[in-house]
């Protein structure tokens, strides 16, 4: 089955709508659904066009695709279990919260918290993300504990913050803080970032360009070949009496 | 005028002697009468189990301390979310819930009196604040004196009369109810980086020692003739082989007073611990049931610890900083400065960690061993043992041995052999739990003369009637009956107003607030002398005029005046 979601434009486009319930799952039962802008519920067919072509029985067999002013759209796959969304353009904040399964593809930029406390499935991003992408909230103990999130672009700070289990991978560059309070699972930046890993517990950070401000709790251990790339490993955070791996291509600590 | 008719209630009212009579309690203006007229509206019980309204006498739900666990709990916020509805405000929050969650869920278990367990005195207006928005309950806080410098020094010089006199000052200039010392001289110590290891350990630069600042605070707070007790939380909180310490403190309390206990020691399960460290923990709670049953001048709570997720927050700073240690996880620290200080730790019980589990079992032992419910009140010292939402698991466990056996079997296997728990038979009946759960706790605080804890004539009309029915339920054994039973009441009524039906707040509520002022001599009177004005404007961040809480802060005020001897 594939749905076809096409934003109707709207006059008070600076509204966001918060979309939970544009889930495949949700779709297999129909398209009533309904979405909230502020603090107003509307059907579903009042923002988009819907188009639906066949159908499903499970919630793998689900497409949903999303056009218009993605941007604008808050929680889309938010406890997605299966089946597959693509957004065409840039998708706001909170994109595929504890999504468990199935496949998101973005085609154009997330906006913050892309992924956050993910327990499975995949999540494709060819843009750049923002802040908090693959990250735990506030104040949680554990943030991703599945899964994988691939960006192709850039990403902001508190990249996989709290991560527990699952593969982030970012082409691009990271901002700050990138894998803060990490508890497990691996995280790759292709590009630079700064102050990786700060106080992390477990897991492994690899960072295959320079790294800024380089944090002083990590101990050099040596250097490791990895795919191809002679890697610095580290071990830390000692500020946590951390048992993570931290492997970089280049460092530079604060002056 | 408005007249209400509870008909056909089977009454427990300790305090009178009543226990599960049936009987029909007419309620005129918010106080129990003898008879209302045939235009009263009539409130049908069927039979149900009918209590006075409970009371907390120690819980932590307002002030600084509480406001920064939800600060630094953002997590916290995620569950218990309820919306707005009706005349009622939007909630959440678990362990540290919003003012209106305490508030809410206190209602519908039937509570209407609530005791904050520490208050620092420079911080009071945060507490009287989170009061007022604390409205289906009455309130009154307990005040830190635990480090209280110009005490300290009048200890140092021998001088009680003194003592009681700052004492005196500082409770009617912040509103407060009554003394709490919260590791005495540690908070202080701690100040300087360092702890009091028990009673005889000198505060640094005071030279005063933690028994002298016991001994000479129970005598003060008899002085000014308060109606709570001295409410001790003792030094060494929570370490291995702590009970000796306990006990030494519990050892210095003479009997003074007539009509209540003498010391009100706080969460005793935190201070009933053997071994001499966490490898050979084990319970000590038989030398502390004992004790305490030979002494009729201590009352203690359980402070229950309940397995899950919650957040520990004390004045005893130092502990937490040990806490903290242990967990890694965030924490908080705060100095209040010439008073007391703080920490806050958010922490989560496990069944399958062998010291959580020996704690959850050292809290039933104490409540099942103390022969006298009136000297073992049932409390988890919320939310540092869990939040209070789980009283009535607790009153379960109490009540059916075979609920206990079951819960048993989940817990660590190696606590058997460190705790007399599953030697323990005795099953507390209907009476017992309404003396730990409000008739006790009135009069441990002294209450009981200003209405509460009971059903007699001109009481504050605070009651509680729980959907079940004795003659039906067998407690050893349906215990999940009666778990569900003190989960949510029928009806609870507070000063004659049903505020919440079986689950649901109906009103907004407004809250009243009991304070204490002590009337002492012009001699006494610490506002007129010239060193404790010195100090004070030498030391504190605020002048002396701005410190006391202007009475604009409290909702309803209900000052009891007492006659002091100095």
């Amino acid at each position: 089955m594939k749905v076809t979601l096409a934003m109707k434009p709207a006059a008070k486009s600076f509204i966001s709508i918060e979309a939970e319930s544009i889930v495949p799952k949700n779709f297999l039962d129909g398209t009533d659904l309904s979405v909230w802008r502020g603090n107003r519920e509307l059907r579903l067919d009042e923002v988009f066009s819907v188009l639906v072509e066949g159908d499903a029985d499970r919630s793998e067999d689900v497409e949903v695709v999303l056009s218009g002013e993605t941007f604008r759209l808050k929680r889309v796959g938010e406890y997605m279990d299966g089946g597959r969304i693509t957004i065409l353009g840039n998708i706001g904040m909170h994109c595929g919260n504890f999504m468990s399964g199935g496949i998101i593809e973005v085609r154009g930029n997330a906006d913050g918290w892309l992924g956050r406390e993910m327990a499975g499935g995949a999540i494709v991003c060819r843009g750049d993300a923002a802040d908090y992408c693959a990250a735990g909230y506030r104040g949680g103990r554990k943030g991703m504990t599945g899964g994988t999130v691939e960006v192709f672009g850039s990403t902001g700070d508190f990249l996989a913050e709290s991560i527990a289990g699952g593969t982030v991978t970012v082409h691009g560059n990271s901002g700050d803080m990138a894998g803060a309070e990490m508890r497990g699972g691996t995280l790759v930046v292709h590009g630079d970032c700064r102050r990786p890993g700060a106080n992390m517990k477990e897991g492994s950070c690899y960072v295959y360009g320079t790294v800024q401000g380089m944090l002083p709790t990590f101990r050099k251990i040596g250097t490791v070949q990895h795919g191809g790339r002679t890697l610095i490993r580290f071990a830390g955070d000692l500020a946590n009496r951390g048992k993570g791996n931290l492997f970089v291509k280049d460092y530079e600590y604060l002056d | 005028m408005t007249e209400l008719l509870v008909k056909n209630a089977c009454v427990i009212d300790p305090l009178r002697g009543i226990n599960a009579e049936t009987m029909d309690i007419a309620i005129l203006d918010g106080k129990i009468v003898e008879e209302v007229s045939d235009a009263a509206e009539v409130i049908d019980a069927r039979g149900m189990l009918t209590l006075p309204g409970g009371v907390d006498s120690h819980t932590h739900i307002c002030g600084t301390k509480v406001n920064f666990g939800r600060y630094m709990s953002p997590e916290d916020m995620r569950a218990g979310r309820t919306p707005r509805r009706g005349p009622l405000h939007a909630t959440s929050g678990y362990s540290v819930p919003t003012t209106y969650g305490n508030s809410y869920r206190y209602s519908v278990m039937g509570y209407t009196t609530l005791l904050e367990g520490a208050m620092a005195p420079l911080e009071a207006r945060h507490t009287h604040e989170e009061f007022i928005y604390t409205p289906l309950q009455d309130t009154m806080a307990n005040v830190l004196f635990d480090g209280n410098w110009g005490i300290m020094e009048a200890i140092r010089d021998g001088d009680t009369k003194r003592v009681a006199a700052i004492i005196a000052w500082t409770l009617r200039a912040v509103k407060g109810f009554a003394i709490k010392l919260t590791n005495p001289g540690g908070t202080e110590a701690w100040q300087w980086g360092k702890n009091v290891s028990c009673i005889r350990d000198p505060v640094p630069y005071f030279e005063v020692t933690p028994a002298e600042i016991i001994r000479s605070i129970v005598e003060a707070n008899e002085l000014l003739g308060l109606p709570h007790s001295v409410h001790l939380h003792c030094n060494n909180l929570g370490t291995p082989g702590n009970y000796s310490c306990t006990l030494g403190s519990l050892g210095l309390i003479p009997d003074l007073n007539e009509k209540r206990q003498t010391l009100y020691a706080a969460h005793v399960q935190f201070h009933a611990y053997g071994g001499s460290d966490w490898k050979d923990f084990c319970s000590k709670s038989e030398p502390i049931a004992r004790f305490v049953d030979m002494r009729p001048q201590i009352v203690m709570d359980m402070g229950q610890v309940m397995f899950g997720r919650t957040t520990t927050m004390t004045a005893d700073g130092p502990m937490e900083f040990n806490l903290y240690r242990l967990h890694h996880e965030k924490w908080s620290n705060h100095d209040v400065e010439l008073e007391t200080g703080s920490g806050i730790i958010p922490v989560i019980y496990r069944r399958k960690n062998l010291v959580n589990s020996i704690m959850w079992a050292i809290g039933l032992e104490l409540a099942l061993l103390t022969k006298s419910p009136w000297q073992c009140l049932l409390t988890t010292d919320n939310p540092n043992g869990a939040p209070f939402v789980k009283y009535p698991e607790i009153i379960g466990l109490l009540m059916s041995k075979k609920y206990r056996d079951a819960e048993f079997a989940t817990i660590h296997p190696d606590t058997e052999a460190r705790v007399p728990l599953p030697a323990i038979e005795r099953e507390l009946d209907w009476y017992e739990i309404a003396v730990m759960t409000r008739a006790g706790q009135a009069k441990a605080l002294g209450i009981q003369d200003l209405g509460k804890g009971h059903l007699g004539p001109d009481a504050d009309a605070d009651v509680a009637i729980y959907p079940l029915r004795m003659d039906e339920v067998d407690p050893s054994v349906d215990y999940q009956k009666v778990i569900d039973a003190f989960s949510r009441t029928e009806y609870t009524i507070k000063r004659g107003r049903v505020v919440a039906r079986r689950g649901e707040c109906l009103v907004d509520g407004s809250n009243a607030t009991f304070w204490v002022r002590p009337k002492v001599s012009e001699n006494y009177d610490m506002g007129k002398d010239p060193d404790f004005i010195e100090k004070f404007d030498r030391y504190y961040t605020v002048r002396m005029r701005n410190y006391p809480v202007q009475e604009e802060y409290l909702n309803r005020n209900r000052c009891i005046e007492t006659e002091a001897r100095i």
